[in-house]
């Protein structure tokens, strides 16, 4: 039996039916159709809070150059571009901060993956090296969903008077590092206790932290003496883990230190088997561009489908026989 | 059935009245599987929520009155509990807040030893944590509600005919299964009906009492029935197999299904050398062939009433194809947009092939014929037959 299609009739002589409950599938309907109605519900409200919500402001620590960090203060940052043969290199930023706001300041950039978001560090890029590509390149990796455990970019940091590392229980997000404790990041893989594996670091902690007891007033001064006197000088000087320490030496800390660093860190990476250490003085940061939250008519063309199809499966329940549903 | 006398074919049947049948059961399942291929390869809500709508329009038009077609409400109540978990767990356990995220609120941290940091229970919870949530659960719900949907379009009896010989054992087990859980619904259903009917209302663990008591019962019955009437159409019989070829037969087939896992582990594990999985793949592949060939020997089978697979099933299983294949090859379109970055938040786009693709799958409410009557009136195929004659009918080997 074909009824008529007008709705308040049908209604009206539906409902005493569905309350004998012999009409379950009118039940089945409503829950699909309030199931997809309430998924439109929910991705309109959020979007739409997503449109009105602005971003808590946070403080971040400041980026520093290497001088200003030391045994006991500011927190010394390295990276290690060993697995693509580059340098390791290192920053310096002021407490307290964590160890994904130290990746993405003073010309350090990473990339998270779309499935982790970016507290995930998928890529790692200085602006000061290769021109601020960011590595694993999109090639060697898509950074889509979760890298494999064989090739990622490990943690492990070192607190302060350590001279080993441990990897990392935390995240980039979730590490608030003490005072002068030395942070690495190096590409590979590594089983969970940090012993074995291509990722375990091969320079120690003592070669990069800063050794100077105080942050270094006296450099600073030197760096006050001679801003820029020396243009053609490669702002990132580089050191060899066996030999002392760097005392606070980096001239670095100008903003137009940029491009050398690749030069001189790939040139001594020939010479040399071991990783070279390299000061990676902070960037100023470039124009953020302000992000654009895109057009929502896309959403409003999905959503009138949906309603359309919605609308069609509820017709075709309506002109079901009676006893049917 | 054949079509209305006359020509045959797509034409004339979506011009005239079209013959109620029940659709291939196989191409309901090819359907579903492409649209949960196309599904596991998005997170765009858009995208996603456009296979939601098509899989409901399709079922809402082409489904049966069977039992099993009545239960696709719990599909969807088993997504939204996916779902939820999902969210759930992604509040309870922090996954860090980036800069710039959009804090919803903040629970208490428990604070946890150093040695398990690694996992932190408590802290802000940002929109983004959440809405990523929601997407990683919505795209398994929509799987589930593949699944679903073709549980619900397909009778799943007749879909066990087309299972090789060898499997018969199998198919007879999964039948039994798959024939509980209806069942159950039914017998429930049945039960409330009758105390309802006699007056006795009530609720708590006294209905709760009154209620499981018959099911069981009924349930039991109905096995010892189901069973009787299989032994008595010649089930478990071992044909001309001897002890020696049963016992090879099932040698290789556990060596091959061994096979298979290793060669599953290998190609997806990282660190196993590519020759592993390859190997153990094609290895294991050819001794579970060589099982069913070998196990296929040793039962005659004869065909009852075979079910037809003419242009509707063809038509089903390419619309579904095609937006299987549309979203796997990521040609034509931004392959960003079938994953939407979070971070920053934005609109998602809605890429235009993918969304007609998925359209393309609402074509299968059309092109499949309609559904053959309920108990009502009983349609000349499938007229409902009492569940346990139904399940050996549809069995390999059976004769009525």
């Amino acid at each position: 039996m074909i009824r008529a299609p007008r709705p308040g009739q049908s209604t009206a002589r539906s409902r005493p039916r569905a309350a004998a409950a012999l009409a379950a599938p009118v039940l089945n309907m409503t829950v699909l159709n309030m199931a997809v109605l309430a998924m439109a519900v929910l991705a309109m409200t959020v979007l739409a809070a997503v449109g009105g919500a602005a971003a808590a402001p946070r403080a971040w620590a400041a980026p520093e150059p290497m001088s200003h960090c030391s045994t006991s203060t500011g927190v010394v940052m390295a990276v290690s571009f060993a697995h693509w043969g580059g340098p390791v290199l290192r920053s310096c930023a002021s407490t307290p901060t964590t160890a994904y706001g130290m990746l993405n300041q003073g010309g350090w950039h990473t990339t998270g993956t779309e499935h982790d978001g970016p507290g995930f560090i998928c890529r790692v890029g200085y602006s000061g090296y290769q021109g601020g590509t960011q590595y694993p390149t999109p090639a060697q990796e898509p950074c889509v969903l979760t890298p494999p455990s064989s090739a990622y970019w490990t943690f492990w940091h070192a607190g302060p008077g350590q001279n080993s590392w441990s990897y990392s229980q935390a995240g980039a997000t979730g590490y608030a590092p003490a005072p002068g404790s030395v942070e690495l990041w190096v590409f590979g893989g590594t089983n969970l206790g940090g012993t074995s594996g291509s990722a375990v670091p091969t320079v120690s902690p003592a070669s990069l932290r800063a050794n100077n007891k105080a942050p270094g007033s006296a450099v600073k001064a030197k760096h006050q003496t001679h801003p820029g006197a020396h243009p053609a000088h490669p702002a990132a000087r580089s050191t060899h883990p066996g030999a002392a320490p760097a005392r606070g030496n980096s001239p670095g800390g100008t903003a137009t230190a940029s491009a050398p660093v690749s030069r001189s860190a790939r040139a001594d990476a020939s010479s040399s088997p071991s990783p070279v250490i390299s000061n990676a003085p902070p960037v100023a940061a470039g124009d953020s561009q302000s992000p654009s939250h895109g057009s929502a008519v896309p959403a409003v063309i999905a959503l009138v489908i949906v309603v359309l199809l919605a609308a069609g499966a509820i017709t075709a329940v309506l002109r079901r026989p009676r006893r049917a549903r | 059935m054949s079509p209305p006398a006359g020509r045959p074919g797509p034409l004339r049947a979506l011009g005239g009245r079209r013959l109620p049948r029940a659709l291939h059961p196989v191409a309901w399942w090819l359907w579903a599987i492409a649209l949960a291929t196309a599904a596991s390869r998005t997170s765009n809500p858009l995208l996603l929520l456009m296979i939601f709508a098509v899989l409901g329009f399709v079922v809402a038009m082409r489904r049966t009155e069977a039992p099993w077609a009545r239960g696709y409400r719990f599909y969807l109540l088993m997504a939204l509990t996916v779902i939820v978990i999902r969210v759930a767990f992604r509040v309870v356990f922090e996954t860090g807040v980036n800069p710039g995220d959009h804090v919803l609120f903040a629970l208490p941290r428990l604070p946890t030893p150093g040695w398990y940091s690694g996992v932190q229970i408590g802290g802000p919870v940002s929109l983004e944590a959440v809405l990523s949530a929601v997407l990683d659960g919505a795209r398994l719900a929509c799987l589930l509600c593949c699944i679903g949907a073709a549980n619900t379009l397909a009778n799943p009896k007749r879909a066990l005919r087309v299972l090789p010989g060898a499997l018969y054992e199998l198919g007879t087990a999964v039948t039994v299964a798959l024939s509980v859980a209806p069942q159950l619904v039914e017998s429930v259903q049945r039960v409330r009906r009758a105390r309802r009917l006699r007056g006795g209302g009530g609720r708590g663990p006294r209905a709760l009492r009154a209620i499981a008591v018959p099911v069981l019962h009924d349930a039991l019955e109905r096995s010892l029935r189901l069973a009787a009437a299989m032994d008595a159409r010649g089930y478990g019989r071992t044909g001309p197999a001897t002890r020696a070829s049963r016992r090879l037969t099932g040698l290789l087939m556990l060596g091959g299904l061994a096979g298979l896992c290793l060669g599953a582990y290998g190609l997806l594990g990282a660190g196993v050398p590519a020759g592993v999985g390859l190997g153990g793949f094609a290895a294991g592949a050819a001794l579970c062939l060589g099982a069913l060939v070998l196990g296929g020997r040793r039962v005659s089978r004869s065909r009852y009433r075979p079910d037809p697979w003419r242009w509707p099933e063809w038509a089903v299983v390419g619309s579904g194809a095609v937006s299987a294949i549309v979203l796997s090859l990521g040609a034509g379109y931004d392959p960003a947009a079938l994953n939407p970055s979070l971070y920053p938040l934005s609109w998602p786009a809605l890429p235009v092939l993918p969304a007609l693709a998925i359209l393309v799958a609402a074509l299968a409410a059309v092109a499949a014929p309609p559904p053959p009557a309920g108990p009502g009136r009983p349609g000349p195929e499938e007229a409902p037959v009492p569940a346990p004659q139904a399940a050996v009918a549809a069995l390999p080997g059976a004769t009525r």
